[in-house]
């Protein structure tokens, strides 16, 4: 692996040609916010855009997201400029607009000293309450799980990610790692007497064999059986108890 | 003939068409255009057909698809042009052929009742290079379009076509590339980028294939300028793509074409195997062992689909989204491989760089802008429709000159360029030269081409609104700035207009403004913000009085203006009346009528139908 060297606010620091700037600055404790990026999904980030910060290289800067900006040569990122805030702030504003109700969202504004929203509130479909439409969920689906099972569906403002036709998704395993990846929690997913509820269906869940504990859905281990081949009496016991 | 084997037996093909063809015979040339088919020009030519069967006429009858229609005649369609003599015939209809074939054709005569009137001058002209609306013109992009017909190869090839791949397949790669570095032709899609700079950093990175892309997705609202090339001349696009194919060394292409241009894909794709057959698309192109293919590609009509990112994954069977592009294209474009995209209008003008040479093409245009440009002027102006003109003509000469002025003797205002993401520039700035740099420097910018002409009687707050709102039809809602931002400044424009604006409200739109610029993912929303911007910058007076005075100066904001009739005016004709769909205008026979202001919903059809300008606006 090619090591380049990176400078973050003043400081060098050594990186992997083309690792992203974020988890450049995250290894070295300099703290830049996200929402729709997670370092374990390929094609997550770029959307949200609460990850901006300066790039000058070349002799030219631009606003980029830290995200998935490849560290090369000759980089010099600047995470705290007049710049930098005044833009994030107004990507905040934005987000607080649409879902108002979010705490993550709104202690990310304040953070940036931002509590009023000067713009009409979104009126907020119930099925996309909380979601800022950053696509993580549905990258967590392909990438991760492999599934297929969510996709971001319509666009502009009505983008929202969504199963075929809004109907309960036939290929869904209800891992649930969408709703995990979601940064603003807006993935409804609920569980009741050995059931789990998930875009709009319904899971049996496996119990534990030492502590009765509905832990994983029966879908999700057909799934593993089916593409990893590992033997399905490993299922018999929760992770806790194995 | 089947396939030509070398380029040898290229020019021996050629000289063997030349052979066949009659000089001195006359040509019919019926404009196929969408425009003019649209009009009727089928019948057109299949009673041309009739006639000269029926009389046993020898002619050269060629039914080509010419652009003369969308050169703003499209309204005067359909157009006949008579070869050798270069007549041109305006709203030709099946019954007026018999007269062209015995006077023109036979008899040498022009036809005068089917001639071009100017509308101010009424000077009559017959010739169509005569015209000034052609006369200003110089077509490079446009050079075959309107004279051959795209659905014969023979046409092209007679014309000098494929004269600049044999060419080109005698050079070395390299030197493909400095010739069109040295040409100075920079990407006629949008973004200026040097062709020859991009196609040099394609090669220099290592890989085991790399794809060459056209982008023909042209979604800017009235502009038909890559359409029109790719359904008059198709095989100069694909001409441009080998050659490309050759510099960089790729061996499989794609043309992005929307699905709205049925007519372009039916050409394009009746061009593709034509070139097949004659080998010179495929394995071994002109026998030299170079192999290269281009398929199409159909967009379903996504404006962000014309964005480089979005197109390679929509042609890559991906949803067409943007990407981050901080790894260009030109290393990691279609399906990962390097890539050299780029639209129909640059590809068009690279054979006739390769056989001119660069020199040739640097000498016409401006410092930074060489070559000439295609635009599509629409609007308010007399002459609408496709011009090719050097760059750095000014923005009046094109206005005026070209243009013919604006309809109706109104008073100019400003111009609008570059398509829904451009902006606006004032009369007071139409000395301008149009250029990459000028237009960008005066906050507005190339783009594809369009130019929309404004008179006094458009309302560039109305016109801002217009653009955002399309914008936020076509925002893909990838990023936040773009999905969240324009439907907010959509809402602000409209308070602006319909009266509920505040002094806040520019600022807001400014900052918001500021954020799609630096803060969103794709070019849409980075140059979003021109139309709000440009229009603020250059018209601030009409923002003012919309906010302060709640009126709207040129009197298009319905919220904020009244109809009512003059008195002194109105000779009581009762059409107002007859024609109002709220049936709120009262008054006898003879005498003044009225307009009941509560009850008018000012859909502006008393003021359409009144012959006598006694319907006001305040």
């Amino acid at each position: 692996m090619e090591k380049v060297s990176v400078i973050i606010d003043g400081r060098a620091f050594e990186a992997v040609k083309d690792q992203c700037v974020l988890e450049v600055a995250h290894e070295n404790g300099v703290y830049i916010p996200s929402l729709c990026y997670n370092s374990e999904v390929a094609s997550s980030g770029g959307s949200c855009r609460v990850c901006l910060v300066e790039a000058h290289q070349g002799g030219r800067m631009r606003l980029v997201t830290a995200c998935n900006y490849p560290v090369r040569k000759g980089l010099e990122v600047k995470t705290d400029t007049p710049l930098v805030h005044r833009i994030r702030r107004g990507v905040l504003e934005l987000l607080m607009a649409r879902v108002p109700d979010s705490e993550v969202i709104r202690e990310m504004a304040a953070a940036e000293g931002l509590s009023e929203v000067r713009f009409r509130l979104d009126e907020g479909e119930d099925d996309r309450f909380n979601c800022i439409a950053c696509a993580l969920c549905t990258n967590v689906c392909a990438d991760v799980v492999g599934v297929y099972a969510i996709a971001m569906v319509n666009r502009g403002a009505e983008k929202k990610p969504a199963t075929p036709y809004y109907k309960a998704s036939d290929v869904c395993i209800g891992c649930g790692a969408c709703a995990y990846a979601c940064p603003t929690g807006a993935i409804a997913m609920e569980e009741e007497d050995g059931v789990r509820r998930i875009w709009g269906r319904d899971f049996n869940m496996v119990k534990c064999g030492v502590c009765g504990t509905p832990y994983i859905p029966e879908a999700q281990v057909d799934w593993i059986v089916k593409t990893t081949g590992k033997d399905r009496s490993f299922f018999d016991k929760c992770p806790d108890h194995r | 003939m089947g396939a030509i084997n070398s380029i040898e037996q290229l020019e021996a093909y050629r000289q063997e068409i030349a052979a066949g063809v009659k000089a001195d015979l006359p040509t019919v040339l019926v404009c196929f255009g969408t425009g003019c088919q649209a009009n009727g020009a089928r019948p057109v030519a299949e009673a041309f057909s009739d006639i000269i069967e029926e009389q046993g006429l020898e002619l050269n009858v060629n039914i080509g698809i010419k652009t003369t229609g969308c050169h703003g005649y499209c309204e005067n369609g359909p157009l006949v042009a008579l070869q050798p003599q270069g007549i041109l015939y305006l709203k030709v209809r099946p019954e007026d052929v018999a007269e062209i074939v015995e006077e023109s054709i036979k008899g040498g005569r022009i036809v005068e009742r089917l001639i071009y009137r100017d509308k101010t001058t009424s000077e009559m002209i017959a010739e169509y290079s005569e015209i000034p609306f052609y006369k200003h013109q110089h077509r490079i992009a446009l050079r075959h379009i309107g004279n051959i017909d795209p659905a014969s190869i023979d046409d092209y090839i007679l014309a000098g076509g494929y004269a600049a791949l044999a060419k080109a397949l005698r050079m070395k790669p390299d030197d493909i590339i400095t010739e069109i570095e040295d040409s100075g032709l920079r990407g006629r899609g949008g973004g200026g980028f040097p062709a020859g700079t991009k196609w040099r950093s394609c090669v220099a990175v290592q890989s085991d294939a790399r794809y060459v892309l056209c982008n023909g997705d042209e979604g800017d609202p009235g502009a038909f300028m890559d359409r029109s090339i790719m359904e008059g001349d198709p095989h100069s696009v694909i001409e441009g793509m080998i050659i490309g194919a050759i510099a960089v060394d790729a061996h499989r292409g794609y043309i992005y074409v929307r699905d709205e241009y049925p007519l372009a894909v039916r050409n394009l794709n009746s061009a593709l195997e034509a070139a097949r057959e004659k080998g010179l698309l495929g394995e071994n192109i002109l026998g030299s062992g170079f192999a290269f293919d281009i398929r199409i590609s159909r967009g379903g009509g996504a404006f962000v689909c014309g964005e480089s990112s979005a197109l390679m994954r929509s042609v890559g069977g991906e949803v067409g989204e943007p990407r981050a592009k901080y790894i260009r294209s030109v290393e990691r474009g279609l399906y990962d491989k390097p890539t050299v995209l780029n639209n129909v209008e640059t590809w068009t003008n690279v054979p006739e760089i390769i056989v001119k040479g660069a020199e040739w093409y640097a000498g016409m245009g401006t410092e930074g802008s060489k070559g000439t440009k295609v635009f599509s002027l629409v609007g308010k102006v007399n002459n609408t429709g496709l011009v090719e003109v050097p760059m750095g003509i000014s923005i009046r000469e094109l206005v005026e000159d070209i243009g013919g002025g604006i309809l109706n003797g109104k008073r100019f205002k400003a111009v609008q360029t570059g398509g829904p993401s451009g902006g606006c520039i004032p009369e007071r700035m139409a000395d301008l030269p149009i250029d990459f740099d000028s237009l960008t420097e005066a906050g507005s910018m190339m783009g594809s081409g369009g130019i929309i002409v404004m008179d006094e009687e458009t309302c560039m707050v109305d016109v801002a609104k217009y653009f955002i709102n399309f914008l936020v039809e076509e925002s893909c809602g990838k990023c936040t700035p773009c999905r969240d931002g324009l439907p907010r400044m959509l809402d602000l424009l409209t308070d602006i207009t319909e009266g509920r604006g505040g002094e806040e409200h520019v600022a807001m739109l400014e900052e918001l403004c500021d954020l799609l610029t630096w803060g969103a993912l794709c070019g849409l929303g980075t140059s979003a913000a021109n139309p709000v911007l440009s229009t603020i910058k250059y018209f601030r007076d009409e923002y003012d009085a919309h906010i302060r005075d709640k009126k709207c100066p040129a009197g298009v904001c319905k919220a904020l203006i009244t109809y009512s009739i003059d008195a002194e005016a109105c000779t009581g004709c009762r059409l107002c009346a007859k024609n109002c769909p709220q049936e709120c205008i009262t008054g006898k026979r003879k005498e003044a009528h009225v307009i009941d202001t509560e009850k008018c919903i000012k859909c502006g059809v008393c003021r359409d139908v009144c012959t006598f300008d006694a319907v006001r606006i305040s």
